[in-house]
């Protein structure tokens, strides 16, 4: 491994270039404070930039998204380090010393002009993870259009090491030999940002273990409804069909102690209704119904927005889904019972989605020198609750967004916001501390 | 302020139409309106692209600035509130000045209302973006106004959100003034004792902020105090402050103000499931009163001196209203939010009685369970092991309340869904109503600011997501329950969250405004006044005696430019920085054409 030479010196520390890290880092350097902000996929922008519109207000969040994306890539207090690993953290008196990894692009981004040459001429198609499965990409390639930076990757798992693209290439910055690089920061306080996974698609027996091609996890039919999304319109993936009747199933990876994911997700309810609104725009011909247990949808102008859904005439039924089966043609049958009626039946739909939970993520302080608290939900624990729930289990490591359990973007925004403050008056009080104040 | 550097060059303008990923380029033909700009002689290049926003889409402005001498630039997008400012940064990194700069909506004004109307909407859109060309060729250099900003934050509310609003703005380094009306600091927090998720007590998270809040030595408390008035712009308000008992008035001067005015509990209508009509009915704050005060001795829970065996929670009492179904508020509207808090702090109300009082029999009534947060879905499972049995009733079959005759107690009748629409009568001793929280009347705040308020009554944010704790109005930040209902640890976040807006607003001893403002021709105004009596902003404009007789001024840092004063100027003298009625002629012209 190669290893720079200089210590990069910083007030904070932001790990994780999704909503909340960016947020938390533009208001620190806003605030004159010198970030380095560490993402280990090749692009920031995190979750969100992935989604196709976002509840209450069915903004696209490319539109929300990019501008914070761009100036934090612009702002001069802003160091980003984007496909980097955070390998581990040590306490050095009041600062924290942190080890990253900076993972090969297989390219030299000095030189690089982001052209997509390489990218065109590449031979090789791989699942693209951008479109959750749903489209293809290269093997070496550019992320997705609004990517930053600009650079593409080479996926050296699936290269085949032809060399086109070091030949199409015009300013010879393909690097077939490239190392990884150690970069070594000293900062004085750490926001964790770190987001959330959602649970598998696979995880229950009774919903097909992840083997029926039109039971959808969420995220793949967020593409389906992105305007650049992978079919370019809203197809069900067996067979290219435009679906006529989708249902979606709450609760599918939440409040189900089989899955080990007894609390809510706090998102479903909402994202599983703005599909349902996108759809019934895309579909105005299509039927689509929600099963539910409880909708909630507690936050500002979200009842509103449930209510303006039932009025748009989408279906909400009040049944637990017990099972999900498919008939040869790979229509999913969803097998309910009634709440209201107690009537067991089997209903054919044309596509399902999975309203999927979160669970935790990449907790790189798990065997580092410092660790954090988890709680039984595996969420970093705020350990000073209500009086101030960006605290950690230690001093001067914060956190923000669903690192903290699941949240929805408008809660996440807040909260990064209010990490930044939290880390700001951490590093004001030691400055003082140490007779060095501003 | 009109800074003539680039007065007598060639104009060169580059147009650059988005197709923001389909949400305009699905419907408008955006190389068909780039293509159509070319025909002006000052468009130098038109160009459509994916996604302008991104970083891809605003390189392609700036190389052309640098390599092509692009000095006016139009970005046919979205709304100018999403990207005006995106745009604008982008043309200051290319070393132009930013105001050079028109944005032109032919999203929510085009693609978005024109959907089935694909041909007119892109010549709907090409006469826009056109009219946005006619404007730019006109449009001078301008440069913000700079004005002096005070490095103190007046924070308008002593509860948990104002509290913590004045510790994190301190620990930033800005000083802050809190007033508070009532005699003690603290809200209502200290009177719903032990909260939820963390069984802490309310007092303690008071008392906590509070010990921060005295040792802080940037922080002053003002309490017993009442605004009288506030004027004054971002970076130099000034608030009277009106102490309740002296009736002496102080005067402040902040920078920024952060509201934390809180809530108010919903008080149900009278005869609403009982209330008012049996002393047995009562709401879940007065409930939360009731555990607190019972005796230690005590073995069974005590109210109006009888005990208490079979009890009842009903749920959504205020809250998820429906129009035509719940009686409208004095102002005709119903309370269609949902209150958030109140299903978790129902269940942890039905905890804290059970460990007290295990052998109760209670009933839960509700519409749907909401306990989203982290931890709360525990208190529904635990409800559920500890025997507390759950109906459930829709929006058009509200429980309702059967007095006994005997005035103790009474039936709780219900449609239960869960036992497929059973009509049920439960006997019981006492009816708790989970009533919702409901705005603050701040009434005198929201006009002397002139603040927006939201359809539901709330204070309501520029956007949730961009900046989900600023106002519109410059410098106003809003922090907790007067945004809309939250609970103790979101009201907290957003009251730090203001903090660090405070921060970034008053990080400089000066702040730089919009120039788009009022500017004088001091050769054409005649002195007439006309203009005085049509504006609205105090201060604003005055007329003031110069060598060539009276001419109006304007305060550029009070002066909005809502051109109420252009708009009746005789002699054309007063305009609009940026808006001129050259510009007017020249769009209106365009579209027209």
């Amino acid at each position: 491994m190669n290893s720079s030479q200089e210590v990069e010196t910083r007030d904070v520390l932001v790990i994780g270039a999704g909503i909340a890290g960016l947020q938390a880092s533009l208001d620190l350097a806003d605030q004159g404070r010198k970030v380095t902000l560490v993402e280990r996929n090749p692009s920031i922008g995190g979750r969100m930039i992935n989604l196709s519109k976002v509840f209450p207000t069915l903004d696209c969040a490319s539109c929300i998204t990019t501008p914070r994306m761009a100036s934090t890539s612009h702002h001069p207090l802003i160091t980003m380090r984007t496909y980097t690993e955070v390998v581990s953290i040590e306490r050095v008196g009041d600062r924290f010393r942190a080890v990253l990894n900076k993972k090969p692009r297989f390219i030299d981004e000095q030189h690089c002009i982001g052209c997509k040459r390489c990218e065109e001429v590449c031979a090789t198609y791989v699942p693209d993870e951008y479109e959750h499965g749903l489209g293809a990409r290269k093997a070496i390639s550019i992320p997705f259009t609004n990517a930053i930076p600009q650079y593409p990757v080479m996926d050296e798992k699936n290269c085949i090491l032809c060399g086109a693209c070091a030949r199409v290439c015009p300013t010879n910055c393909i690097d077939f030999m490239q190392e990884p690089e150690e970069i070594v920061v000293d900062a004085g306080a750490v926001i964790m940002a770190t987001g959330f996974n959602l649970t598998p698609l696979d995880a229950k027996n009774q919903y097909g273990k992840g083997m029926f091609p039109n039971v959808l996890s969420p995220l793949q039919a967020e593409r389906l409804l992105a305007p650049h999304g992978p079919y370019g319109g809203v197809l069900r993936p067996s067979d290219g069909k435009i679906p006529e009747s989708i249902a979606y199933v709450q609760c599918a990876g939440s409040r189900d102690k089989s899955l080990g994911v007894p609390y809510c997700s706090r998102v479903c309810c909402m994202y599983a209704i703005k599909q349902a609104m996108l759809l019934s725009g895309s579909l105005p011909m299509a039927d689509i119904t929600i099963y539910y247990m409880d909708i909630r949808a507690f936050g500002k102008g979200y009842e509103q927005f449930f209510c303006s859904a039932k009025d748009m005439g989408i279906e909400f039924v009040r049944a637990k889904v017990g099972r999900i089966t498919e008939d040869a043609d790979h229509n999913p049958i969803v097998r309910i019972e009634h709440q209201d009626t107690g009537i067991p039946e089997e209903v054919h739909h044309d596509m399902v989605v999975l309203s999927l939970g979160m669970v935790p993520t990449w907790n790189p302080l798990a065997d580092g020198f410092v660790s954090l608290e988890t709680s039984n939900d595996g969420f970093i624990t705020s350990t000073s609750g209500a009086l101030s729930p960006s605290k950690t289990s230690q001093p001067g490591i914060f956190a923000a967004g669903t690192a903290l359990g699941p949240k929805d973007i408008v809660d996440t925004v807040v909260e990064a916001s209010a990490a930044a403050a939290d880390a700001t008056a951490w590093l004001i009080s030691h400055e003082k501390g140490n007779g060095n104040g501003r | 302020m009109v800074d003539n550097q680039n007065s007598g060059e060639e104009i060169r303008v580059g147009v650059y139409v988005c197709h923001c990923g389909g949400n305009i380029s699905d419907v408008v033909n955006t190389a068909e309106v780039a293509e159509a700009m070319k025909v002006n002689p000052h468009v130098k290049v038109a160009k459509d692209f994916v996604f302008m926003c991104s970083d891809p889409g605003q390189n392609l402005i700036i190389e052309d600035i640098k390599a092509n001498g692009i000095n006016r630039v139009v970005v046919a997008a979205c709304s100018p509130a999403l990207h005006e400012l995106t745009f604008r940064k982008a043309l200051e990194r290319a070393g132009l000045n930013p105001y050079l700069f028109e944005h032109v909506n032919v999203r929510e004004q085009v693609s978005w209302v024109h959907k089935g109307y694909k041909n007119d909407a892109t010549q709907k859109a090409i006469r826009l973006t056109m009219a946005g060309v006619e404007k730019v060729t006109l449009q001078d250099s301008l440069l913000p106004n700079s004005v002096p900003a005070e490095d103190r934050a007046l924070v308008i509310g002593a509860g948990v959100a104002g509290l913590r609003a004045a510790i994190a703005s301190a620990g930033a380094g800005l000083q802050v003034t809190v007033v508070e009306k009532a005699e003690k600091p603290g809200g209502r927090v200290p009177d719903l004792g032990v909260i939820y998720p963390s069984n802490s007590s309310g007092l303690e998270i008071v008392n906590a902020l509070l010990d921060e809040v005295k040792t802080h030595p940037s922080i002053s408390m003002l309490l017993h105090s009442e605004i009288d008035s506030i004027a004054g712009y971002v970076g130099n308000f000034i608030a009277k402050i009106r102490n309740c008992e002296s009736g002496e008035i102080s005067a402040v001067r902040a920078g920024a103000i952060i509201i934390a005015t809180g809530y108010d509990n919903y008080t149900p209508a009278d005869g609403e499931i009982g209330y008012g009509h049996s002393p047995d009915v009562i709401t879940l704050p007065n409930f939360l009163n009731l555990i607190q005060s019972q005796k230690k001795d005590t073995h069974e829970l005590m109210h109006n001196g009888k005990a208490i065996r079979n009890i009842g929670f009903v749920h959504c009492v205020g809250s998820r209203q429906v129009e035509g179904i719940h009686p409208p508020q004095a102002d005709g509207k119903v309370n269609d939010y949902c209150s958030r808090v109140c299903c978790t702090s129902t269940l942890n109300a039905i905890h804290l009685m059970l460990d007290r009082f295990p052998d109760m029999n209670v009933y839960d009534l509700y519409r749907d369970i909401r306990t989203y947060g982290r931890g709360h879905e525990d208190y529904y499972d635990r409800a559920s092991q500890r025997g507390v049995l759950f109906f459930r009733y829709t929006e058009d079959g509200l429980p309702e309340f059967m007095a006994d005759k005997s005035g103790r107690g009474g039936l709780l009748n219900l449609t239960d869904t869960l036992s497929y629409d059973e009509e049920v009568s439960i006997p019981v001793d006492m009816v708790v109503l989970a009533t919702g929280m409901m705005p603050r009347n701040i009434s005198n705040i929201i006009s002397m600011l002139k603040l927006p308020v939201g359809a539901d009554r709330f204070l309501q944010e520029v956007h949730p997501k961009l900046r989900p704790v600023e106002l519109a109005n410059q410098g106003i930040l809003v922090a907790g329950t007067c945004q809309g209902p939250m609970d103790i640890g979101e009201s907290i976040s957003a009251a730090s969250a203001t903090a660090t807006r405070a921060k970034i607003l008053l990080a400089h001893p000066t702040i730089e405004l919009d120039p788009f403002v009022a500017r004088v021709d001091e050769n054409r105004c005649d002195g007439c006044a006309l203009c005085l009596n049509e504006c609205e902003y105090t201060g604003a404009l005055t007329i003031s005696e110069s060598e060539k007789g009276p001419k109006a001024v304007v305060n550029p840092a009070i002066c909005v430019g809502c051109g109420a004063c252009a708009a009746v100027c005789p002699p054309r003298a007063i305009q609009i920085a940026g808006w001129s009625l050259d510009q007017f002629d020249a769009m209106v012209d365009a579209i027209t054409a």
